[in-house]
């Protein structure tokens, strides 16, 4: 296994090969909920799906809000045009997603999906549809969404490959914003190389999108991996246990430094502050009377119209709006916001310094799937704790990649590689090398021939 | 007293600040984009020609430029603001610490700031339709310190803004939008959304009265923030204020920074310098000479065509008649060359001559120009002088024609001023026969 994109193209297909496969993920999505939306008419190509926070014309996409319930975009992205510019990639549908990208186990909307392993299981945030989908179709890619770490998580807890890029390698043109200085659009697949086509299929400048300004990407590869121990040692014994493993695999081909970071681990406030201080701005567009959800009645004074066409946020959306525009607010904003964004610089300095010399390696999450119900019960704090090791490369930019590496009762456990700006190639290339070795373990292959 | 002012101008660009939509009137709601309506997803795309525009105004303002501008996002809710904030700029704007001469005072600019515009309500019965076309236009505003200190002053500012921005391609006559923020004691008093020049001279005479009148009887100003009533030339409280209004300003990260250097501008023409340059060692008071340019490039561009070869008082005085009489926008140079050559000779210029120098008839013609006795007289010597021509005239009128040219050519005068007198005196003998 290489590329499933290539093995697709030169397998023989049944002829009624696309409905009986749309047939099959209509079923199992009946258990997982991966879908919001299934494209019903797909005929040819290899299949992709996207987060429903990218626009794709014609398909309802929500971005997991009731706020946008009903909402088809008139435009794609532009990652979408870049899929759909020839005929080699068809469009299966509408990924589930926590409301706006706000969580880590996929839980903040009406519907979670679940665990493609068990669906008991939290599927991973916020990207959840996307990872579950990737691991319940064999020839099957996804466009997603990563502001936090919202490719990664997903990816770890379904047991595949979650690459988030350079932030400005990948045009965020209809791309629906969470906190637009932290929002990158990735892919989800089986495998490195498949990853590594779409990459290379949706990347590079677009007008449309002036941050969208890195062109060039490199692959240089690194012989040292550095390891926070610091920060490794909150996470559970199970995950260390098996991190452990990995790492005295790693060390026959890598040198495997472990180092201690005063910035990295401080790095979760700064980027809750951050996030929900643009987040709040980016949500105040949904006022009820241009799209999506639409108020009904407009004889009311302004101020109890907006009021009212903004009740149907949920519960985390309301919870970043209130403390974003809190944040934002002139009596506080040196206390929070201006030293978040000093702390985010520092931490990006002293990550880029690291990564000039090696890669930063860690697990995705510090634990393993918990259940859904068990989920549920987090506070806010403990549930913005597990992203302790996504943060730091969202925070920066700096591209990440999240791949299985283990199984624990059954269950995925996925590590996240970092390097440096630019240098997405290199990791891509080290998971593609780490898959020669490892088998990778799927309950569904839904489309296999 | 204290007068600053927030002067809100739209920018001459043929598409919108952030998106390509067209800026011609059209249609409601035809000249719109998920851009400029806020559509989710959609981005911002900085529109160089309006970034151009402005540099030339924070140029002309004597600010310094920002290398590396920024934008931020003001946060509100408002039914004529799609995306409920407001793209414009703050500690980023693209000039600041600058200045404006009006006479021997600067009035000091804080800002010049790069803004979108919201789109329009218009009110209907109990509903407000919006018409998203004007959302995105771009616009400047122009943030002065408070150093205007009476209406006079404020007229002169307004005065020497309007001339800058009109050489620079910004017309405001109609388009200006001004917050005007007057103390006339310690307390600022702020009246808001006032359009058009002449509402904005007429609310801050209404202001300075109506705080003036309070401080003699005692009373105390409330800090607030006011609206211009047209109709009722006055001012009204809208809301009260204790503190500034919590905007929560954040930076806009979709723009990034915006280098400005290399980027194309116009150089500012200040008229009243230029004007005092013109007047120099001339008998035309440099007042005159600002009155005509200040608004009129092309005057301006006359004047310094034929300097060399004309006086300034008749290159004036011509560039007069033709706006009385003349029927082009813009001056043709050969009409008003025998204009400013039939005053140089000590001729006067009647309409007639213009016309006929307008229409290429015959440019040379030089017209003398006399009184009516004089005219009368020279006419009433003629008819005498000629009766076989007075009667061929009563039996055939259209012989008219050659009594007028005989008598208007020998003596250099326009066919049509001759007729003018002649034909009540004809009409006269006609009924004495």
């Amino acid at each position: 296994m290489a590329s499933y994109i290539r093995e697709f193209n030169e397998i023989e297909k049944p002829k009624d090969y696309y409905e009986g496969l749309i047939e099959g993920i209509e079923k199992l999505n009946g258990t997982y909920d991966a879908f919001n939306v299934i494209n019903k008419s797909a005929r040819t190509g290899f299949l992709f799906s996207t987060k429903a926070n990218i626009c794709v014309k014609g398909f309802e996409t929500d971005a997991g809000s009731k706020m946008l319930k009903g909402y088809v975009p008139p435009f794609n992205a532009t990652v979408a045009d870049r899929m759909l510019a020839k005929k080699d990639f068809s469009f299966i549908g509408v990924t589930n997603m926590d409301e706006f990208g706000f969580g880590t186990f996929g839980i903040n909307t009406e519907i979670p999906a679940k665990n493609a392993f068990d669906s008991e299981y939290v599927a991973g945030g916020s990207s959840s549809g996307s990872a579950v989908a990737t691991a319940m179709i064999k020839y099957h890619v996804s466009v997603a969404e990563s502001t936090g770490g919202s490719i990664a998580a997903p990816a770890a807890l379904n047991g595949v490959v979650g690459f988030t890029p350079t932030y400005g390698s990948v045009s965020r043109y209809g791309l629906i914003d969470y906190a637009n200085s932290l929002d990158k659009i990735g892919v989800m697949a089986r495998s490195s190389e498949d990853a590594r086509i779409v990459f290379d299929r949706i990347r590079g400048r677009d007008d449309y999108d002036t941050t969208c300004s890195v062109e060039k990407i490199s692959s240089e590869k690194k012989s040292r991996i550095f390891v926070m121990d610091s920060m490794l040692s909150k996470a559970d014994q199970k995950v260390r246990g098996a991190f452990e493993r990995l790492l005295d695999r790693l060390s026959r081909d890598y040198s495997v430094e472990h180092v201690d970071s005063a910035t990295m681990e401080k790095a979760i406030a700064p980027y809750y502050i951050i996030a929900m201080a643009e987040a709040s701005t980016n949500l105040a567009k949904y006022t009820g009377y241009k799209y999506g959800a639409m108020s009904q009645d407009f004889y009311k004074q302004y101020n109890e119209f907006f009021t009212d066409a903004r009740e149907g946020f949920g519960i985390e959306a309301k919870r970043r709006i209130l403390l974003g525009t809190f944040i934002r607010s002139e009596s506080v904003k040196d206390k929070y916001y201006a030293k978040a964004l000093a702390i985010r610089s520092m931490i990006m300095h002293e990550m880029d310094r690291l990564l000039k010399d090696g890669y930063i390696l860690s697990p995705t999450l510090p634990i393993t799937a918990p259940k859904i119900a068990d989920a549920r019960k987090l506070s806010p704090v403990e549930n913005y704790a597990m992203d302790l090791f996504t943060i730091p490369p969202n925070l920066g930019g700096f591209p990440h990649i999240s791949f299985p590496y283990d199984y624990i009762d059954g269950m995925p456990l996925g590590a996240q590689l970092v390097t440096g700006h630019g240098n997405d190639y290199a990791i891509l290339d080290f998971v593609k090398e780490w898959e020669s070795s490892f088998n990778y373990t799927y309950k569904h292959n839904l489309g296999e021939l | 007293m204290k007068i600053g002012l927030e002067v809100h101008v739209a920018l001459p660009t043929k598409t919108k600040l952030f998106c390509s939509c067209s800026m011609e009137a059209a249609e409601p709601n035809s000249c719109i984009c998920p851009i400029c309506m806020g559509f989710p997803g959609s981005k911002p795309m900085l529109n160089k020609a309006a970034v151009e525009s402005a540099l030339g105004i924070a140029n002309a303002l004597h600010c310094s430029i920002k290398k590396e501008m920024s934008f931020v996002r003001k946060v509100y809710f408002y039914p004529d603001l799609p995306k409920s904030y407001q793209i414009t700029q703050m500690e980023g704007s693209i000039g600041s610490g600058g200045y404006l001469e009006i006479g021997d005072k600067r009035v000091r600019i804080r800002r010049v700031q790069i803004e979108e515009d919201p789109a329009q309500l218009i009110r209907d019965g109990a509903l407000t339709l919006i018409d998203f076309n004007r959302s995105g236009t771009p616009l400047v505003e122009i943030v002065t310190e408070p150093d205007i200190s009476s209406e006079e002053e404020m007229r002169s500012f307004i005065g020497s803004l309007r001339s800058i921005l009109y050489y620079l391609g910004v017309d405001i006559n109609k388009e200006i939008k001004a917050d005007v923020n007057i103390s006339v004691a310690e307390t600022r008093v702020e009246v808001k959304n006032v359009t058009g020049i002449k509402s904005m001279i007429e609310s801050l005479r209404f202001e300075i009265e109506r705080q003036t009148e309070a401080i003699r009887n005692g009373e105390e100003i409330a800090k607030e923030t006011r609206g211009y009533n047209e109709k009722a030339r006055s001012t009204q409280t809208l809301r009260e204020k204790e503190s500034d209004e919590e905007y929560g300003y954040i930076f806009e990260s979709d723009l990034t920074v915006f280098g400005t250097e290399g980027l194309k501008f116009n150089l500012p023409v200040y008229a009243n310098e230029v004007a005092k340059e013109l007047a120099k060692g001339t008998d035309v008071s440099s007042r005159t000479v600002s009155e005509i340019i200040m608004l009129d490039r092309d005057s301006l561009a006359q004047i310094n065509r034929l300097r060399g070869r004309h006086g300034l008082r008749s290159i004036i005085h011509g560039i007069e008649r033709y706006k009385k009489y003349g029927s082009m926008e813009r001056m043709p140079d050969r009409v008003l060359d025998s204009i400013v050559l039939l005053i140089d000779n000590g001729k006067e210029v009647p309409k007639e001559a213009i016309t006929d120098l307008e229409s290429g008839k015959d440019a040379k013609v030089e017209y003398s120009e006399l009184s009516e006795e004089q005219l009368d007289k020279l006419i009433n010597e003629y008819v005498a002088g000629n009766p076989e021509l007075i009667n061929e005239y009563m039996k055939q009128p259209k012989t008219v024609n050659f009594i007028i040219e005989n008598i208007a050519r020998p003596n250099g005068l326009h066919p049509k001023v001759v007729a003018r007198r002649l034909m009540p005196i004809l009409n006269r003998i006609a009924e004495s026969r």
